[in-house]
């Protein structure tokens, strides 16, 4: 599993409540991240750092 | 090198088969066991055993005359030659004589401070010298042999005349250098070729001081270090590698980890969030027991099997401590010592139901000429380990706390360590897990070299890691050495941010009146390394519902705090299932979906 496979989740929703409609974005942001390190171990720290090392993205990695 | 030009490279999972001509192998070393692992064609990590058939080899180096033992057989040196036997040497590594504790325990060669260099520590055996050479011998027995594939006794080998009774004097990381080049030596006589780089395990407690004492003494072994693996790096590598392979867990990509490395004399506890392979530690440092391991359980072990030897003949014996000048006493407890590794092996092979309910304890000529023949069940065991384990438990908890979770919220338990093996600790253990959280015990996987086996694991582990540091390559000859450097230690590609909380969408629900009020997914876990990718498929079965002919489905995008809520009403199973999700006052954006996914499912 790396981080380009697609998990594929079935929902089955029940109706929402009535007064439940589109509200617009309101734009709040996350909160802060966590300064952490990772163990450098494994394929997965590896695509990281070539990601950095290389300057790629998500999707230039994959190719 | 690229081996194909303009090409792009393969995909992250299946890097471009640069046909890699390097041997490596994977090196767990302990203060008191070391494993090898080599990799098989199949591409598997697999431990190998020394020539004297051993996997799991003692950290032993014994001077006897002329002959160098070293391993399991300069192990059993500890019953009448201990004076002249190492052990212990992989901690004292990088590490100055006056920052040593003094009241360290003499069943072997003792630490001393070294004759000649300042604050260091060393030891000092009687070994017997081949007859007088060109070069003197007190230069020789302070020469540390340097050429690589040079047999460590080698050097002893063909007396001419007699040989002369000399000291020898031996910082710790000369022995260092003589035990790993033995290892480096079984590896390369199992592989019939060369070893071209070696990951070596570490503790993640090694400071930086141990850690550079430590790579010297292996590469004067005549290793290339390709890296110093944290041992519970090495562990969660191994795990992860094989959990697609085990049909019967549920353990996600994304998860939290506990790694419980027991050792002999030391153990360690680390809490990991594992997520899609990407490791780090919730609290830093991990938990060191320098008091918690197999030695510990020995000692009750000892007093043990010594009363029973009492009982049965009538002669005394005063063991874990013995007496410092009662020679048959030490003697038999030396004995003893190296006789209970077969007796908690049987133990741990009882849970798997190939061994006995019964394990033996027997001993040649314990004391007074006497043999000794014990047994001891598994019940009686787990009552004189009942006191390790639960240490182990109660340091793991407050781990978990120290994380701000709870036991709940581990989803995985993998063992590494000697002592790990013991069904008992995984029993005491499994009472605090959740039900549906899954251990080696669990899965099965821990029996007879399984893939969750915790004797081998970091070797696995160590050699899974070599091969993927060995395969770095398809950029320019300067980005593979960036590459290869963000694997030592301090690199500052380790550091990164991870998110707080867990942000993932919701289906708002009329009928769901508590909670968040609707259907919850979770889309990236609190403690997921940024920039992070999850590409969820949600299909979605809408029914009968529709709005005004169409279907809509609505879902919003929230930032949750996961937490635990106890309550004592219900049974915990409950509870366990689903942590209480809080609504956060930062809403970050509400969306309708309309037909994102077909409705057809
Ligand atoms: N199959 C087994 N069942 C139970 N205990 C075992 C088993 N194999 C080894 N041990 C015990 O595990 C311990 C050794 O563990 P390990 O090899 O992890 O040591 P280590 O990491 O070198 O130890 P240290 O903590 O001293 O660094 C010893 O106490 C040994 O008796
Ligand atoms: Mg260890």
């Amino acid at each position: 599993m790396t981080m380009g496979d697609i998990i594929t989740l079935p929902v089955v929703p029940l109706p929402p409540p009535s007064d439940w409609k589109q509200e617009p974005s309101q734009g709040n942001s996350i909160s802060p991240f966590v300064e952490r390190k990772l163990i450098p171990v494994g394929p997965a720290y590896l695509a990281h750092v070539r990601r950095v090392v290389h300057d790629l993205s998500f999707e230039e990695h994959d190719k | 090198m690229s081996l194909n030009g303009q090409v792009p490279n393969g995909s992250a999972q299946a890097p471009i088969e640069i046909p890699s001509l390097q041997t490596v192998i994977g090196i767990n070393f302990g203060n008191s066991f070391a494993s090898i692992a080599v990799l098989t064609k199949e591409g598997l990590a697999e431990c190998i055993a020394n020539e004297d058939g051993e996997r799991q080899i003692a950290c032993a180096i014994s001077f006897h005359g002329e002959e160098t033992y070293i391993g399991n057989e300069a192990k059993q040196q500890l019953v009448k030659n201990s004076a002249n036997t190492i052990i212990g040497f992989r901690n004292l590594l990088g590490k100055k004589f006056s920052e040593l504790p003094k009241d360290r325990s003499t069943s072997s060669a003792p630490v001393i401070q070294h004759p000649e260099v300042p604050d260091t520590p060393a030891y000092k055996v009687q070994v017997l010298l081949p007859a007088p050479s060109p070069l003197s011998p007190a230069a020789s027995s302070l020469q540390t042999p340097r050429t690589n594939n040079t047999p460590a006794a080698s050097q002893f080998a063909t007396p001419r005349s007699e040989p002369i009774p000399a000291e020898r004097v031996l910082t710790p990381a000369d022995v260092t250098t003589l035990f790993l080049r033995s290892l480096l030596q079984s590896a390369e006589a199992f592989l019939g070729k060369p070893v071209d780089g070696a990951v070596l395990t570490v503790p993640g407690w090694f400071a930086p001081v141990q850690l550079e004492a430590l790579r010297e003494a292996a590469s004067a072994a005549g290793i290339r270090v390709l890296q110093l693996l944290e041992d519970a790096g090495a562990a969660a590598l191994c795990a992860s590698a094989n959990v697609s392979t085990i049909a019967t867990t549920d353990v996600g990509p994304d998860r939290t980890q506990l790694v419980v490395d027991l050792g002999a004399s030391s153990s360690s506890l680390s809490l990991l969030a594992v997520r899609q392979g990407l490791f780090h530690h919730l609290t830093q440092p991990a938990h060191h027991l320098e008091d918690v391991g197999g030695d510990v359980i020995d000692d009750r072990l000892l007093k043990f099997f010594a009363k029973d030897f009492t009982k049965k003949t009538s002669v005394p014996l005063k063991v874990a401590p013995a007496a410092s000048d009662a020679v048959a006493d030490l003697r038999a407890e030396a004995r003893l010592r190296l006789a209970l590794l077969h007796t908690k092996r049987t133990v741990a092979a009882s849970s798997v139901g190939s061994g006995s309910s019964t394990a033996t304890c027997a001993v040649e000529s314990l004391k007074d000429g006497l043999d000794y023949t014990g047994s001891i069940n598994r019940m009686r065991f787990d009552m004189e380990a009942a006191p390790i384990y639960a240490s182990v438990v109660a340091r793991a908890g407050e781990l978990i706390q120290r994380a701000g979770l709870d036991w709940v919220q581990v989803d995985e338990v993998v063992y590494a360590g000697g002592s790990s093996c013991l069904p008992g600790l995984d029993a005491t253990l499994a009472v605090r897990l959740r039900k549906n959280a899954t251990t080696p015990f669990f899965t099965g996987t821990v029996a007879g070299g399984g893939i969750g086996d915790p004797t081998t694991i970091l070797a696995r582990g160590a050699a899974l890691q070599a091969r993927l540091l060995a395969e770095i390559g398809g950029g320019t000859a300067v980005e593979d050495e960036r590459v290869r450097k963000a694997f030592e230690h301090e690199s500052e590609h380790v550091e990164v941010k991870a998110t707080a909380r867990t942000i993932g969408v919701l289906f708002p629900e009329a009928a769901e009146s508590g909670g968040l009020g609707g259907q919850w997914i979770g889309g990236i876990q609190a403690e997921t390394a940024v920039p992070a990718r999850r590409t969820y498929a949600l299909e979605v079965d809408l029914g009968e519902y529709d709005v005004g002919g169409e279907k809509l489905v609505g879902l919003e995008v929230w930032e949750v705090k996961e937490g635990v809520k106890v309550e004592k009403v219900k049974p915990p199973k409950d509870e366990d299932e689903a942590p209480e999700s809080e609504d956060e006052d930062e809403e970050e954006e509400v969306e309708v979906a309309e037909r994102t996914i077909s409705k057809e499912v």
